[in-house]
């Protein structure tokens, strides 16, 4: 049997796993006896990959299988500080799961989105989950968190995602807020209306925002980076996810 | 020339019928699809048939009992009882005795076959979804037709026999004493049954385990469907089976009892059933979509088609009759009275309209706002259909009254007039289950998402149809039973005693309070029954989930029929009571207190059964669209904050407008025919 890694993200964790990405998908949304369940995203990691931070060797070691011949589905090699230790060249497609376990797996592109002019929302996913409102884009956000020395919080990684706004990307006031799932709008509106005539770039929306997020609110995909470099997992369309995704794009609008 | 009329009522029934075989087996030739999906339908008609054996079971045993005691107490021939000489003739009780068990025979018939071809249709319903709507939407209504026509067929036929036999009017009380006793059955326990499902596999399944609707890895995914059958197509049919005969049985009583009208008047509801269901059967041909066309709109057609073919052929007759001219006024204000409660209805739990948005729209301070605003407005929906139901009674009785016919005929003429159309109606009520069970396989069964949307399509157009028919039963059971309180009080008349309804007696005020307790008890009985099945549903669900991960994981196979089972169990089980209530309550009083508390009782009983019957379908289906609403991507979409506080509001919803709701036409059709049958015995034995 094959052994895999995984780098998790909710929580952060790496894992040695004799489960296929779609196995572990649905192995760690929902859970086994021990009811440890919910939404997951973990990327797969190249089974290579060794580094002085962490012990693979010895978890690869113990990931064999169980005495009926089960295959072993986890073992934790690091629950801390491991996005920022894990290269991104090392990282293989990211796999977003649903709390029911439905698993959809995204190459990573080449290409960024194209900038656009309105107001943005962030959803850090790891290593920490504020939900912060930016006049910046996906790039220059990640730039003032974790390349920009004048930032004051800096991350030495990040995962994140931009949620959609709808109009209250250009009309915080006025622009339907529609189907977004959004707590305490009211709050949401005022901060987007500080970014648009003060002068600060980014806005705490939420310190405590919970780790997991509804996928349908995801504007065009997900980022991962550190220091060295900026990865971009574009997600498809509602209209591809509805006609080829059926399963998971249903689960997902939960 | 009634013999005539009588002769060309069975005809038109036994066409009714044929055609609802003809249709039956067009059904079963359908292509069933992949095996997949003849396996998950296989699951469905299983379990709908398990219920159904147990539920017959049930009836048997209470159609027995019932039978042999009608048997003896009708043996005895009352009317000289003042004079105390009860004569003993035992053709009279074996007559009731058979009209009962024929009564219970064809509605249990009509249930049968109609959820035999649901069952069946669902799954090429599915199939034929994968090539068009047009196919998909033809199957499935013509499959709802079988019920609509059997049910009307069966019910003309049932009573045109029995009066063709007897030439007695009050025999057919039997009749329709059993077809109500079914139908208590039927309701109440389809109701328990789909609800306990229903909130069971929303709680457990979406709310704590986040999988979406009719999704195979929920355990009490195919009890769902089951519930959707048993409730919707046999419970549904089997009440308006039950307000179609009593109404017929009401103002064939009423025409025999006024000796000025003749016997033209006693045949004249079975003539103006068998005119509807011509007007029926034409109106069906109209339903129809063109390629890419809408179901709705095609239902509506039918319906409108129906009424206006039924309210012509019933003034051609009235006029090439000459019979009197206020039948058709009084025809006419019935069909007016469910058009208002129609558009009440609609208005009242469309989304594109104040009180499904409001409510939708407060959703966002939370679920209690949500219930008090959807509560305020289920009761705020009273207002126009009780204004509806007064100004049909008024107008049916002073229009009947003004051309020389007695106006409690009228008002009688008014709700067989309303009810003639049911073939109609209850054609496009039952298309609504089908379509639903046809989604429920699509998804289970890994149909293309197409096909989904497609069934996605049709069951928004189920749904207005439900909502529709629901507004049409209760008014059609608050005129049935006016009718049958006038009946009632002929009885009483007819066995030498006058009835005294004044405020002013005591044990009539009495009798009225405790008739106005009723309906909120019985709510109470079938909702508290849902709750505690659904209590249990969901620790087996839990404990499936919790003992067996590979359920969620999709690698094991949920027990399905361990919730099929529970859902039978506990719905049959929870009847007891409220059957006790509407069946022994009325006797209990009318023995003790006598006829005249009875009389109140009847009329307290009427009053809060109407006023609750509208406010729980109408409050119920606008908590249901209210969530609906927000589900579309309004006021935050799945998984807001408004939405949580919308489930909320559905899931007390739920029980209101499948349950208790519903419920309460057959509670009050079914006190009332206990009341008229045993009048007579009641005028001869009683305490006060």
């Amino acid at each position: 049997m094959s052994v895999y890694l995984y780098l998790s993200l909710i929580p952060e964790a790496l894992i040695a796993s004799m489960l296929s990405p779609e196995e572990f998908g649905v192995y760690y949304a929902v859970g086994s006896k021990k009811k440890s369940s919910g939404q997951a995203i973990f990327f797969q990691v190249n089974p290579e990959f060794r580094s002085k931070y962490f012990r693979i060797q010895e978890g690869l070691a113990r990931c064999v299988p169980h005495e009926d011949g089960a295959p072993k589905a986890s073992i934790y090699i690091s629950v801390y500080r491991v996005l920022e230790h894990v290269p991104i060249t090392e990282l293989g497609k990211l796999y977003v799961v649903t709390q029911d376990g439905r698993t959809l797996g995204l190459e990573h592109s080449e290409e960024f989105p194209v900038n656009d002019d309105g107001l943005h929302l962030y959803k850090e996913i790891a290593p920490v989950t504020p939900l912060i409102a930016s006049r910046l884009n996906a790039i220059d956000f990640f730039d003032l968190i974790v390349r920009n020395p004048t930032s004051l919080v800096t991350l030495p990684a990040v995962a994140f995602t931009e949620l959609r706004l709808g109009e209250l990307a250009t009309d915080p006031v006025l622009g339907q807020a529609g189907d977004l799932p959004y707590s305490n709008m009211d709050h949401l509106r005022e901060v987007l209306l500080d970014l648009k005539t003060k002068s600060v770039a980014t806005k705490m929306v939420d310190r405590i925002s919970p780790a997991s997020f509804s996928y349908r609110t995801v504007k065009n995909g997900f980022y991962v980076g550190n220091e060295n470099g900026l990865r971009y997992y574009p997600m498809p369309s509602s209209e591809v996810l509805l006609a080829q995704h059926y399963r998971w794009w249903r689960s997902a609008n939960m | 020339m009634d013999k005539f009329w009588l002769y060309l009522s069975i005809g038109a029934s036994i066409l009714s019928i044929g055609v609802a075989l003809y249709l039956f087996f067009w059904v079963k030739k359908q292509p069933e699809g992949s095996p997949k999906a003849k396996e998950v339908a296989s699951w469905i008609r299983d379990g709908s048939r398990t219920y159904l054996k147990r539920l017959y079971r049930t009836l048997i045993l209470v159609v027995v009992i019932l039978g042999f005691l009608i048997a003896i107490v009708f043996s005895f021939d009352l009317s000289k009882i003042s004079t105390s000489q009860v004569a003993v003739v035992p053709i009279n009780g074996l007559v009731m005795s058979v009209s009962f068990i024929l009564g219970a025979l064809c509605s249990a018939i009509a249930g049968y076959l109609g959820m035999s071809v649901a069952v069946e249709a669902n799954v090429r319903t599915a199939t034929a979804a994968n090539e068009s709507i047009n196919k998909a939407f033809r199957l499935s209504f013509y499959a709802g037709s079988v019920m609509g026509l059997a049910m009307v067929g069966l019910a003309v036929f049932g009573m045109s026999m029995i009066f063709l036999i007897t030439k007695d009017a009050e025999s057919i009380l039997g009749f329709s004493f059993g077809a109500s006793t079914l139908a208590l059955l039927a309701k109440a326990g389809g109701g328990i049954y789909t609800k306990t499902a229903d909130i069971a596999a929303d709680l457990v399944g979406k709310v704590e385990v986040g999988i979406p609707e009719d999704d195979p890895r929920n355990p009490a995914v195919v009890a769902d469907n089951v519930g959707d059958n048993v409730g919707d197509v046999a419970g549904m049919g089997a009440d308006i089976f039950d307000s179609y005969v009593a109404a017929v049985v009401a103002v064939m009583i009423l025409g025999a009892s006024s000796a000025r009208l003749g016997l033209n008047y006693v045949v004249l509801p079975l003539i103006i059933c068998s005119l509807g269901i011509l007007a029926s059967l034409i109106g069906i041909q109209f339903v129809r979509v063109g390629k890419n066309g809408k179901p709705g709109p095609a239902l509506n057609r039918g319906t409108v088609i129906t009424t206006i073919s039924f309210a012509v052929m019933v003034s051609a007759f009235v006029l090439a009759t000459s019979v009197n001219l206020g039948v058709i006024w009084a025809t006419i204000t019935g069909l007016g009275a469910g058009v208002i409660i129609g558009i009440t209805s609609d208005y009242f739990t469309s989304d594109d309209r104040k009180p499904v948005f409001r409510t939708a729209e407060v959703s966002q301070s939370g679920a209690a706002i949500n219930i008090i605003t959807g509560f305020s407005y289920g009761l705020a929906s009273i207002v126009p259909s009780v204004i509806g139901i007064a100004v049909a009674t008024l107008l049916a009785y002073y229009l009947a009254e003004v051309n020389g016919l007695a106006g409690i005929y009228g008002i009688g003429i008014s709700a067989v007039g309303m009810l003639s159309i049911s073939g109609m109606i209850v054609s496009a009520d039952a298309y609504g289950p089908i379509v639903d069970n046809a989604r429920g396989i699509a998804e289970m069964s890994g149909m293309d998402h197409h096909v989904i949307e497609t069934t996605d399509v049709l069951d928004a157009a189920g749904n207005t149809a439900k909502a529709i028919t629901k507004g049409f039963s209760i008014s059609a059971a608050a005129l049935t039973v006016l009718a049958l309180f006038a009946a009632y009080a002929e009885v009483v008349t007819a066995s030498g005693l006058q009835v005294n309804m004044s405020l002013r007696e005591p044990i009539v005020v009495v009798g009225i309070l405790l008739g106005l307790m009723t309906p909120p008890l019985f709510s109470a009985l079938t909702m508290l029954s849902v709750t505690e099945n659904a209590f249990a549903m969901i620790e087996e669900i839990r404990r499936q989930f919790r003992e067996r991960p590979g359920i969620l994981a999709g690698t094991e196979t949920p027990d399905y029929d361990a919730c099929v089972d529970m859902a039978a169990k506990g719905s049959l089980s929870s009847l007891l009571w409220p059957a006790l209530i509407a069946v022994g309550l009325p006797l209990l009083i009318g023995f003790v207190l006598g006829p005249n508390a009875l009389g109140g009782f009847l009329g307290g009983s009427i009053f809060t059964g109407v006023i609750f019957a509208l406010f729980m379908a109408n409050g119920g289906g606008l908590w249901d669209n209210a969530k609906k609403y927000i589900e579309a991507g309004n006021f935050g979409g799945p998984g807001s904050d408004a939405h949580k506080a919308s489930v909320v509001g559905d899931t007390v919803g739920d029980p209101f407008k499948d349950t208790a709701g519903p419920s309460l036409n057959t509670l009050i059709t079914v006190m009332s025919l206990v009341a008229s049958l045993f009048a007579p015995l009641i005028a001869a034995f009683h305490l006060f």
